[in-house]
């Protein structure tokens, strides 16, 4: 075994790729999306030396390469919080005294109705065909269904095509290949932060491309009308920031709706970033993985393939998947819609390494086409189960006076518990975590997140209510034994938390 | 380890020698405008000849072909000059030179599995599409690269996909011996994917699972293999990786074993795709060990891998200054078919023990020896390993059950910090629940594949194997004749004159004007010219048809070598 270096080490100015805009110390944990830890002390060093991974550091196994040291320990990381939860996983007969996830972003609501859905005769289809070396780019007639089903639920004006589509396993996936076609080793895609924190890894692994963050701020300021607000102006600074330390950015990577912060975006502020990246002709890849689970009427969401004349069409590439929207994260199929032909293939050049079965890729095409099914069966009655889960836990947080933001979308509500740490320091944040999770509920926290303010938890909600109830009575055990030691107590603060401490 | 090719379409690890050092971003152009000058010459020449010769109708349509094929040379020339002055353009960023892939994309067409087409040829395709492959102001040069490898053969394939072979409905379509697809028993496949067994759409599979595999298929895995490959000891799930092919599983490996600009050795010829797969991604070098087909006194065997080759070639490569990290080795081999004898196979893992090299053991067509006087040796069935902790082997169902569509490979590796690392890229190389669960099923199910599948595959292996060589020997075409795999190994050079690597493209593409796909020998980093590998593994009907094509274009090549002859000789 071999152990990461403490300390960080910067890169020597020469080095054009080496970023001082993020250590990569900190995104993994929630990261795979499961395994929602990793060991606090351990860090991670700067990456440094575009191109060259073995100046990272040096590994101590003499059976791995420098870089594969590195891709270990990513592994490695993700490893500790996924053996704590996997060894002792709650289960209601089996081990009720086990830990509750509500650190995952998955929607375990659904599973009685996709189960049915997908064991229904028509999806059980076996023929050569499917059993064959497939079209990397997907399946013509899944491809063709792609199409018509986004159409439909991104309120395309027009319909879009199935040469634009190109399908795989996966949205990381999509990441990974998309980084790795539009970069050069070391180049940068701009993302605001917090932002789900595995596609730190995702371009990183085989593209060895970095990510700028674009640091947004809880408290409200200027012209903003919510907190964590993204705006031109944060693009700019970090854009040009990045360009001064000799970054070079060749994209921007938006979420909307966004996750952490079930943020949704609205047309006019979609327009503007996408102007923003057009003057300073950055692609960007809109991953919009969360889509149909806006589960509030009244938030209205907007695809970027719903606008009439999109500014940068042929460096826009739209990002979806059913991981979320259809609760099957084992399922993996992720999608890329761009009008890139010149991307489109490249990516597909790479498929043969991210390709999904031709049986899975029926089976998804069967299910997009059930129309009546998924507006009539599914989408009502996942969004309400999705709504009554938010709505309880809500609840929990506003009668337990902690602030929190949620715009009725996503799985998950963002949490501000900032009043819990007694230091306003990431590893009074890790402390709290840690607390969480031995009192057997696991959260993400904050820094998981790339989120530069510590003591900010995702919290999901899309799971079965007995688990819901148990694990929010753990928090609410932490918490209350946790707020004494806090000096101050605030005042219930729902929707709009304050800035208390900087 | 020097041997000269005909064209720029150099194997890999010949012009990556010369290119990587620090004066090679220079001395590259240097040489190909040289070799630019040249053909311009020379296509001047044609075109000032081309009267004399238009006389001769055959000789007109054949001057024309020269002629494309001038042009074609010649606009490659350019597109790859382009792409080394790009590329030089970022060296100062760090970067591997990128210009060794663009050698991929001649060679990569082995990688038809890969690629899912047989496009012989690149170059000229490449050429009608001359700006998708260099102007493209949306990728990165990488992605340039990773595109143009790909296109040439996606224009190919959707020819082939457009007019796939029917004996009803396209009785004129292309008939595909090129791709290594088992196409023997899909009608037991599909019945026996289609048993409700193998359907189960549980919480579990819906899920984000364990990046390595669902633990209840690493365990079947580790079942499987300790039974087939006859394991002295059960196999550990622990160790076992499950990735979505075998592709991936090779392309991790490469990354996590090596750093860019490192080294594996390999004997060709040699499936060429991992050509492909070690560049894409993880920019290492494949060094060839190129083997004979010539029988000697002390090489009795054609093709033979010998230590003694192994070790001449690791040593120029290490001369050189390049790290070496491992071999790679295929067992059953594709594209001869042969396998290892369990001592030969001890041999190697000794040499590699020796020097620290790693093995990769890619045992993809393990279950598809036919011969029944043929026994196969698994690494893993070895009493004890030379080096456990350096030997990595891979397996799939691709070839084994015909089902390359599932997209399902497997590593074995007792080494817990390459499994741990290659498991880093499971999020991106995933598998779907529902498919484990399948493969599970099927993997589980001994009594079908000892009792049904693998009797009745091996009985048609058998037979399409014996049609195809009895066709063979009728037309007087040597081969290998090896007892496993899908496909024999055939030798045509006497259908080449001269016998170059040019005109080894030109017979490919002949057999594709008369609509059969082949794969040659350049694609497997073959050192000669004319060999070329003919899939068997299909229906006995469109065998027929296919054979009967290729004799169709024996039959042109050698009218057209009669026209040729007496045409040199006049003017000699």
């Amino acid at each position: 075994m071999f152990t990461l270096p403490q300390k960080e080490s910067r890169a020597p100015a020469t080095c054009p790729g080496s970023a001082s805009t993020q250590d990569l110390d900190s995104n993994y944990g929630d990261g795979l999306e499961r395994e929602c830890s990793r060991k606090p002390d351990r860090k991670m060093l700067e990456f440094c030396g575009a191109g060259d991974p073995t100046a990272m550091l040096s590994s101590g196994s003499s059976y791995l390469s420098s870089r594969g040291g590195v891709i270990k320990w990513f592994w490695d990381s993700a490893e500790e919080g996924y053996r704590t939860y996997h060894t002792d996983e709650y289960d209601e007969d089996k081990n009720p005294s086990g830990i509750i996830n509500l650190g995952t972003s998955e929607n375990k609501l659904c599973f009685d109705l996709l189960s049915s859905r997908l064991s229904q005769s028509d999806m059980l289809r076996v023929e050569p065909s499917l059993l064959q070396y497939p079209d990397w780019r997907g399946h013509r007639f899944l491809r063709e269904e792609v199409a018509r089903f986004l159409s439909f639920y991104c309120k395309s004006p027009t319909p879009l095509k199935p040469e634009n589509v190109v399908v795989l396993n996966g949205c990381a996936s999509l990441f990974s290949a998309l980084a790795t076609v539009l970069c050069e080793v070391g180049e940068a895609f701009l993302i605001p932060a917090p932002y789900y924190g595995a596609i730190t890894q995702h371009v990183y692994l085989y593209g060895n491309v970095r990510l700028v963050c674009v640091y947004l701020d809880s408290e409200v300021t200027g012209l903003d009308t919510r907190p964590f607000q993204l705006t031109v102006e944060r693009l700019e600074m970090a854009l040009q920031r990045a360009n001064s330390e000799g970054v070079k950015v060749k994209g921007l990577i938006l979420i909307n709706p966004h996750n952490p912060l079930g943020d949704i975006y609205s047309p006019g502020e979609l327009r503007n970033y996408l102007e923003f990246a057009k003057r300073h002709e950055l692609h960007v890849m809109v991953d919009e993985v969360y889509m149909l689970s806006v589960f509030e009427k009244s938030a209205a969401y907007c695809s970027v393939l719903s606008l009439e004349g999109l500014p940068d069409p042929q460096r826009t590439h739209v990002m979806w998947a059913t991981s979320k929207d259809f609760g099957m994260s084992g399922l993996r199929f992720g999608t890329l819609y761009t009008e890139n032909q010149d991307v489109a293939t490249a990516v597909a050049s790479l498929c043969r390494y991210h390709g999904l079965s031709g049986l899975v890729q029926y089976q998804m095409a069967q299910l997009l086409r059930d129309r009546d099914w998924i507006n009539q069966v599914y989408l009502p009655e996942n969004h309400a189960r999705l709504k009554a889960a938010h709505t309880y836990v809500a609840g929990e947080l506003q009668a337990l006076g902690i602030p929190f933001l949620s715009h009725g979308a996503g799985f998950f509500i963002w949490v501000d518990l900032r009043k819990f740490l007694p230091e306003a320091t990431f590893k009074e944040e890790m402390l709290l975590w840690r607390r969480f999770l031995d009192n057997k509920v696991l959260l993400s926290c904050g820094k998981t997140f790339e989120c530069k303010e510590p003591g900010w938890f995702r919290l999901v909600f899309s799971d079965k209510a007995h688990r819901l109830c148990l694990g929010m009575r753990r928090v609410r055990q932490v918490l209350g034994g946790k707020s004494q030691v806090a000096e101050e107590p605030h005042s219930c603060q729902t929707q709009e938390p304050r800035s208390q401490r900087r | 380890m020097s041997h000269q090719s005909d064209t720029l379409h150099l194997p890999c690890g010949q012009t990556r020698g010369q290119s990587l050092g620090s004066q090679g971003t220079h001395t590259r152009p240097l040489e190909m405008m040289l070799h630019l000058q040249q053909t311009i010459e020379k296509h001047i020449m044609q075109l000032v000849t081309r009267h004399q010769q238009q006389d001769l109708v055959l000789g007109d349509q054949r001057h024309h072909q020269a002629t494309g094929e001038q042009e074609a040379l010649l606009g490659n020339l350019v597109s790859q000059l382009v792409g080394l002055l790009q590329s030089g353009a970022t060296g100062g960023l760090g970067l591997q030179p990128s210009y060794p892939a663009l050698d991929v994309r001649g060679d990569v067409g082995g990688g038809q599995e890969a690629q899912s087409s047989g496009q012989p040829d690149q170059p000229v395709h490449q050429l009608k599409d001359p700006e998708a492959t260099f102007v493209s102001q949306h990728l990165s040069n990488r992605g340039i690269e990773i595109s143009a490898s790909y296109q040439a053969n996606l224009q190919d394939y959707r020819i082939y996909q457009g007019d796939k072979y029917h004996e009803d409905k396209n009785p004129l379509g292309f008939i595909n011996l090129g791709i290594s697809e088992n196409k023997l028993c899909l009608d037991l496949m599909t019945e026996r994917l289609s048993q409700s067994d193998t359907n189960f759409t549980e919480d579990v599979l819906l899920q984000y699972s364990d990046w390595s595999g669902q633990p209840f298929l690493r365990e079947e895995v580790a079942r499987f293999l300790t039974y087939y490959c006859k394991v002295p000891a059960q196999l550990d799930p622990e160790n076992v990786v499950v990735l979505n092919g075998c592709s991936s599983i090779f392309s991790t490996l490469a990354m996590v074993l090596c750093d860019p600009g490192e080294a594996l050795l390999t004997p060709t010829p040699f499936y060429g795709s991992f050509v492909f797969s070690s560049q894409l991604y993880s920019k290492v070098e494949l060094i060839l060990v190129h083997l004979d087909s010539e029988s000697t006194d002390a090489n009795p065997d054609p093709f033979k891998l010998t230590v003694d080759k192994l070790e001449q070639a690791l040593l120029e490569v290490t001369l050189t200054g390049k790290k070496v990290r491992g071999l790679v080795l295929i067992n059953p081999q594709n594209p001869l078919g042969d396998v290892y004898s369990r001592d030969t196979l001890k041999e190697y893992l000794e040499f590699a023990k020796r020097y620290n090299l790693h093995v990769i053991m890619d045992e993809i067509y393990m279950l598809s020896v036919f011969d029944e006087s043929i026994t196969f040796h698994s690494v893993l069935s070895m009493e004890s390993l030379p080096d456990p902790n350096r030997t990595h082997v891979i397996w799939g169902t691709s070839k084994d059950f015909g089902i390359s569509g599932f997209r399902f490979g497997v590593l074995y590796t007792h080494n817990k910090e390459v499994a741990s690392a290659v498991s880093s890229f499971g999020y991106l190389h995933s598998v779907s629940g529902i498919i484990q669960y399948k493969l599970c099923r099927l993997l589980q199910d001994r009594e079908w594949i000892d009792g049904v599948y693998l009797p009745t595959y091996r009985s048609r292996l058998r037979r399409a194997h014996r049609y195809i060589t009895r066709k063979l020997k009728a037309l007087g075409i040597p081969f290998l004749n090896h007892g496993s795999g899908l496909y024999v190994w055939i030798n045509l050079k006497v259908c080449l004159d001269p016998c170059t690597f040019e005109e080894e493209r030109l017979l490919c593409r002949r057999f594709l004007d008369n609509k059969l796909i082949l794969s040659r020998g350049k694609t497997y980093m073959c050192k000669e010219p004319g060999w070329f590998r003919i899939v068997f593994a299909d229906r006995p009907l469109r065998l027929k048809q296919a054979m009967y094509r290729f004799y169709q274009v024996l039959e042109e090549q050698k009218w057209d070598l009669r026209v040729k002859q007496p045409e040199s000789a006049q003017k000699e």
